[in-house]
């Protein structure tokens, strides 16, 4: 009990799990999908567009930085030819005492501190080469107070002492170390305006290589977003479509592989469900035209069949009637043919009476006695009325001496059991021995007639109860209306009982019968 | 209308299952004539070999052998290929098989007796 238990809320568990993991795996929906490879690539060319603007906007700053840097030279060069300027005049002043050749010289001072703070507002950026140029600033003012402006005080009182070879080599020397000073800067600068230029060179190739790089991404992206639509979408599209075609032509047991992304998927199940009503539909109109064509053919063979089984005895009656009227007869003759008018007349009109019974019985309209019958008894009649009837034929009956009660209409019962009896007669045409068997079987009275004669095909075993149904009896010429067992029937089930039969072709027949026993 | 000479002590061979029906036909037809009769497909035959009648009046609906399969094995017989057959039926749709198996003559039933003595008259004396 309890296993079984956690076996069910076990099997139920793994249900929910499985739901739950068809949820999880269920395809994104076509149009998700679409949307989601059309980001993917939009976001793929907008990150190529930011990288490729990053390296042009690089580009740009590197090829700023080395004209700046040559800016910063010219300027540079600018500033030292001042300072050379100035240590041209004072020369000029120490060896030939010449006052005139000062001029430009105090001219270059006066600008020279301008251009030198110029200079390093020109590379504060650069803390390296702005030491530089401040330790320059430095030294040129260091030469312009401690020298220059000395030597020019001296040359005023002794030009002999502004003339010395120690004031020369003094001003030689503060010179030659701020031209290499200059120099240093100058080549920092250089190798600035070198690096910048390199790194442009670097940047553009990068953006270059990314340019093509995004260009190929995308390429393959929108290649591979074509295939990935043509295999999900154009080729399930063109099955369904193929599919369509091929069921329209009437190959209704069409189903499509039921696969594929979202609506592509429910597509195909839609198109699967549509041909599976289609089949339905196609099956149930098959079916209700074969049995409409089975009650078409039923109908006529009952046209047939009363055409024939009234014609022949009004042949009788209208052919005597004819002899009567037009052929002189005497009274012996005529009292003949009008016996033989009056039978068939009186046939015609159990025929129509037999035929009304079972009508009003498959109606429910028929009235039925209910009085107690002991169908041994009623065995033993009929039995006796047939024997009577056939020279070919023995009836055998077989009852073990109780009496078998039934209650129902006495009249309808042994009409039922002269039906039987009389088909197994007619359908044994080359005579032989018809077994009659009655006993109690489990609260009923069963009752069962056995011929040795034609037997019914297997074909046939559906219809046999069947109003007019006549098997090869129609054409063979064995009498009857088709009515005896479908009225036999008929009364049997309005009694609450049953009936059935056995038979193989050229084997016989046993049909039976059987009623709830009274009072059992 | 009485029985001429021509057709006098002719045989004709009643197939025909019904009593009643046999006896209408034999009446219908009149004295003058020899009558056989039989009741089933397989009697008609035989006795249709054994007394080779001058005509046949042929029921189509016999039991054992159907009255088109009589007709077709008679027209199949050399010596009876010409013998007149007179086809009485209910079934009156069964007239173009009947025809089509060798049939002189179809008499839906019911019958007029006078007519069927009329028509078995003509074609015994056409022989």
């Amino acid at each position: 009990m309890n296993e079984s238990e956690g076996a069910l809320v076990s099997t139920a568990a793994a249900d929910s799990e499985q739901k739950r993991s068809r949820r999880r795996w269920k395809p994104f929906p076509l149009a998700a999908r679409l949307l989601l490879a059309s980001c993917v690539l939009a976001a793929l060319v907008a990150g190529v567009f930011v990288l490729l603007l990053l390296a042009i906007s690089t580009l740009r700053d590197a090829t700023d930085r080395e004209a700046h840097a040559k800016d910063v030279v010219t300027s540079a060069v600018t500033t030292e030819k001042l300072v050379l300027d100035l240590e041209t005049g004072l020369r000029g002043l120490q060896l030939g005492g010449n006052r005139q050749f000062l001029q430009p010289a105090l001219r270059s001072k006066a600008e020279v501190p301008r251009r030198l703070s110029e200079l390093e507002q020109e590379v504060v950026d650069d803390p390296t080469q702005l030491r530089r140029a401040r330790q320059l600033h430095r030294s040129v003012s260091d030469y312009i107070e401690l020298y220059f402006d000395l030597i020019i005080d001296i040359a005023r009182d002794s030009p002999e002492a502004a003339r010395t070879d120690v004031a020369l080599a003094e001003g030689r020397r503060r010179i030659d170390g701020i031209q290499d000073q200059f120099a240093s800067f100058v080549a920092a600068e250089d190798a600035q305006a070198a690096r910048s230029a390199q790194t442009a060179s670097d940047r553009a190739d990068l953006a270059i290589a990314l340019g093509v790089l995004g260009l190929v991404l995308s390429a393959a992206l929108i290649i591979t977003f074509g295939a990935y639509l043509a295999r999900s979408i154009a080729r399930p599209v063109r099955g369904v479509a193929q599919g369509a075609t091929r069921l329209a032509a009437g190959e209704f047991s069409l189903r499509l592989g039921e696969g594929g992304p979202g609506e592509i998927g429910e597509l195909t199940r839609a198109f699967n469900s549509m041909a599976g009503e289609l089949e339905q539909g196609q099956r149930e109109l098959r079916e209700q035209n074969r049995r409409l064509q089975k009650s078409e053919r039923a109908k006529s063979e009952l046209v047939s069949i009363v055409s024939h089984e009234v014609r022949t005895p009004l042949a009788s009656v209208l052919g005597f009637t004819s002899l009567l009227l037009h052929r002189d007869t005497d009274d012996e003759t005529r009292r003949r043919y009008l016996e033989i008018v009056d039978a068939q007349g009186r046939r015609l009109n159990a025929l129509l009476d037999d035929f009304l019974d079972v009508q009003r019985l498959e109606e429910g309209r028929l009235q039925l006695s209910s009085e107690l019958v002991d169908m041994a008894a009623l065995l033993q009649e009929q039995v006796q009325l047939f024997e009577a009837q056939s020279e070919l034929h023995r009836l055998e009956l077989e009852v073990n001496g109780e009496p078998l009660d039934v209650r129902g209409d006495p009249n309808r019962l042994a009409q039922v059991v002269g039906n039987l009896l009389s088909n197994a007669i007619k359908y044994s045409p080359e005579g032989g021995t018809v077994e009659v068997l009655g006993r109690p079987s489990n609260g009923s009275v069963r009752v069962s007639v056995r011929d040795h004669g034609l037997g019914i095909p297997a074909d046939q075993h559906d219809r046999i109860f069947t109003k007019f149904f006549r098997g090869d009896a129609a054409t063979s010429g064995i009498a009857g209306s088709g009515l005896g067992l479908a009225f036999a029937r008929a009364v049997i089930e309005a009694h609450g009982g049953r009936m059935g039969f056995e038979s193989t072709s050229g084997g016989g027949s046993t049909f039976f019968l059987e009623l709830p026993r009274a009072g059992a | 209308m009485s029985t001429n000479s021509s057709t006098a002590g002719k045989t004709i061979l009643i197939c025909e299952d019904e009593d009643t029906l046999r006896e209408l036909i034999r009446v219908s037809l009149g004295p003058g004539y020899q009558f056989v009769e039989a009741v089933d497909g397989i009697e008609s035959l035989e006795l249709a070999r054994e007394v080779r009648p001058d005509l046949v009046v042929l029921d189509l609906m016999l039991p054992r052998k159907t009255g088109v399969e009589v007709l077709a094995d008679l027209r199949n017989d050399r010596s009876m290929r010409d013998t007149p057959v007179v086809v009485i039926t209910a079934w009156t749709h069964a007239q173009q098989a009947a025809v089509a198996a060798g049939a002189d003559r179809f008499v839906p039933k019911p019958f007029d007796p006078d007519e069927l003595r009329t028509v078995v008259g003509e074609l015994l004396q056409r022989r």
